[in-house]
């Protein structure tokens, strides 16, 4: 569910942080291990010395260079100085997307146990994809099987008023 | 969280079409509310106000924080029952916030009828009764009712459920500490008389509020004293000499103000604890429920879809995706309270039916309120199906539906027939709220299936006397039945009887979701108790 956390990986500590800066979204890496932190972007590791020197003032030694910043708390984001700049971040959570079921195509078995109420195909019809093939009914409700892809109707398993059991194939459909 | 990504097409044709009939269906509800919370008429309003007298939503109207919503139930109750003559069962009832905390609002419409009970404004002081018990909310009784109904006494009286319940109501809410408050702002006439004075605090306004138990014609017939009304049972009286009274109010405004103090000297205890985050708008357009359900009610509708456009941000932690995939289960949050959601997506199989099972365990677990949303046609039939124990499967959830501990809330957004009804959390598995959407149906099974069952069931016995029916004998037995399933499975004929809580237009589902989880945090969650479940 969230990406945020922390792992103990062998004594050193990892964590995955997910910052966002002006919409975009920055994946990072942080490990610590002998009073360092190893920071990993875009698959690039960083070795950072950081030191606090006062409450929110930060000293970071990269690589030779060395950085000065004052971190500032908002509600829900921080403001980061550095070099009489200004940014502003905000730590999100990774979101992933799950799609809703598309529309019955790709199947032409029957999804239900019920009576065939209507067929409306018959062998060598060419029928396009999406196009409803048969209806199935079952408790009240109708079940449309339709053409996963363009193609010509070889044979038709079932006629008006047939029982039909849950995943029987209705037609033979050869693909075009 | 992931979030549900939708696959709808606005610009589809069918998706317009059921788009243009779902807003006649809005059109329509909104119409028949509009006229219901009219109440009496124009003339009787009139009558109403001459007295000095406010009207019942102009009273809860001032009784509530001002800008804070007021979840009105059954506004349909007794619809096109009592030749119309009940607009909303003459009683107003809702839960509202006064300071800060909310309570439940009955509130007498004296423009219909005089305020007097029907049997459906019993049934609906009661419902709000009970909803007020189940999550612990004080209750304010706005009183301006003549008593019951008097041409309807049988049905109104005598009966556990009638008239007598309220004050029983009344005291054993006082007893569990759920705070009963009445203002008289018009007649307490007879039994209704009771409600002030079985509550813990009442206010009385001079001049229209009267408390008696015997009117002045009744006190005439049975004695021969001749009385006013006032001097009978007035302000006055009440606050003066009788005591039935503790507050002497000069008009309604003021006997407002009034109540609002006493609640906010009822020092409510902390609210129950959930996880709460900031609410979030849902990442579709909720209108855009109006083009998924299929203006055919036979087509199936993908859920999800639904889902998408009524929880925070769309994002769904979806269990079991794979499995048992005929129901919906995950968590969510709706106006930023944590909720799990059951959402029929078929027929009900033993694997969705076990999948339910589990999903309601964890929610009781986790004190995680539950949502339903009921659009379900029945369980699985088949020999298949019986000889694979879908019965047993079924009453697993059932079992879970019944016992679970945390507040339940279920949205009829489709069908409800059947035993679907029950796994999903129908009215007899006394969900916090019951809603309806527009397009709701909901009958024990559909009405070409009861037709038929009934067909057959006489053609058996006539074929052991050796007989068989015409195909004109046939349909004299079917068409009537499938006209009465038409008629009663309406959600009209459902809410005007109170079924449900009231029809709602889909787009308010969010928000009356929330308000109910909200409400109901004012009852604290027991720890979970199971039945046995049958393996």
């Amino acid at each position: 569910m969230s990406a945020d956390g922390e792992s103990e990986e062998g004594g050193c500590k990892t964590m995955f942080i997910n910052y966002e800066h002006e919409n975009h979204v920055y994946n990072v890496t942080i490990e610590r291990r002998d009073h360092h932190y190893f920071v990993t972007y875009n698959n690039t590791e960083y070795k950072v010395k950081v030191e606090e020197t006062k409450p929110g003032q930060l000293k970071i030694k990269l690589g030779d260079h060395i950085i000065k910043s004052i971190i500032t708390e908002g509600d829900k984001e921080k403001y980061v100085f550095v070099d009489g700049n200004v940014y502003k971040v905000k730590p999100v959570e990774l979101t992933g997307t799950k799609t809703t079921k598309k529309k019955q195509e790709g199947n032409l078995n029957s999804p239900i146990s019920g009576k065939v109420v209507n067929v409306k195909v018959k062998k060598g019809d060419n029928v396009k994809k999406g196009d409803v093939l048969m209806v199935i009914e079952a408790m009240k409700m109708e079940y449309l099987i339709r053409a996963p892809f363009d193609g010509k109707i070889e044979k038709v398993n079932f006629k008006e008023k047939d029982q039909i059991e849950i995943g029987e194939n209705t037609v033979d459909l050869t693909k075009k | 969280m992931e979030a549900i990504e939708s696959n709808i097409e606005t610009s589809d044709k069918d998706y317009k079409e059921n788009y243009k009939h779902y807003e006649l269906l809005v059109k329509d509800l909104k119409e028949k509310i509009s006229v219901a919370q009219k109440g009496g008429g124009e003339e009787k309003i009139k009558l109403h106000k001459s007295r000095n007298k406010m009207l019942a939503r102009e009273r809860i109207d001032i009784l509530l924080d001002p800008d804070t919503p007021f979840m009105e139930f059954n506004t349909l109750a007794g619809f096109g029952m009592y030749d119309n003559k009940a607009p909303c069962a003459g009683i107003v009832t809702g839960i509202g916030i006064i300071h800060g905390r909310e309570v439940v609002i009955v509130a007498n419409d004296a423009t219909v009828t005089g305020g007097t009970y029907y049997p459906m404004t019993v049934k609906k002081h009661l419902r709000a009764q009970e909803i007020a018990m189940e999550n612990n909310l004080p209750c304010i009784y706005l009183v301006d009712s003549g008593g019951a109904f008097l041409p309807k006494q049988d049905e109104v009286f005598p009966d556990r459920e009638h008239f007598g319940r309220i004050f029983y109501n009344q005291a054993v809410m006082s007893s569990r500490g759920i705070p009963q408050i009445s203002s008289v702002m018009g007649s307490c006439t007879a039994g209704g008389a009771y409600v002030p004075a079985m509550s813990d605090e009442t206010v009385i306004v001079k001049g229209t509020g009267t408390i008696f138990l015997g009117g002045p014609p009744l006190v005439k017939a049975a004695t021969g004293e001749e009385v006013t009304a006032e001097d009978l049972g007035g302000a006055d009286v009440h606050c003066r000499e009788s005591g039935v009274s503790d507050h002497y109010a000069h008009d309604d405004k003021e006997a407002i103000q009034m109540t609002r103090n006493i609640v906010e000297n009822l020092n409510r205890p902390e609210k129950t604890h959930l996880d709460i985050k900031k609410p979030e708008d849902p990442a579709y357009d909720i209108k855009e429920i109006y083009g998924v359900i299929s203006k055919n009610p036979r087509k199936p509708f993908e859920v999800r879809e639904i889902i998408a456009r009524i929880i925070d941000g769309s994002k769904f932690h979806e269990f079991k995706a794979l499995y048992g995939q005929t129901i919906v289960c995950g968590f969510a949050r709706i106006m930023g309270y944590p909720v799990g959601i059951l959402a029929n997506n078929g027929v009900l199989f033993s694997e969705s039916a076990i999948k339910g099972t589990h999903f309601i365990e964890m929610c009781c677990q986790r004190k995680i309120p539950l949502v339903f949303l009921q659009n379900i046609t029945g369980f699985m039939v088949g020999s298949k199906y019986e000889a694979g124990g879908i019965a047993k499967d079924g009453a697993k959830m059932v079992n879970a539906v019944a016992t679970a501990n945390v507040p339940r809330f279920t949205v009829i957004i489709g069908g409800s027939f059947g035993a679907g009804n029950y796994g999903m959390c129908g009215r007899a598995y006394q969900p916090r709220q019951l809603w309806m959407w527009p397009n709701a149906r909901i009958s024990v099974m559909g009405g070409e299936q009861a037709a038929n069952v009934l067909l057959t069931v006489k053609k058996d016995q006539l074929w052991r006397q050796g007989k068989e029916l015409t195909k004109e004998e046939e349909k004299k037995i079917t068409e009537p039945i499938l006209k009465k399933y038409e008629t009663e499975g309406n959600p009209y004929y459902s809410t005007a009887r109170i079924w449900d809580d009231g029809i709602i237009d889909p787009v308010d589902t969010r928000m009356v979701l929330g308000l109910g989880i909200s409400a109901s945090l004012n009852a604290s969650i027991p720890d979970w108790r199971p039945g046995v479940f049958r393996m």
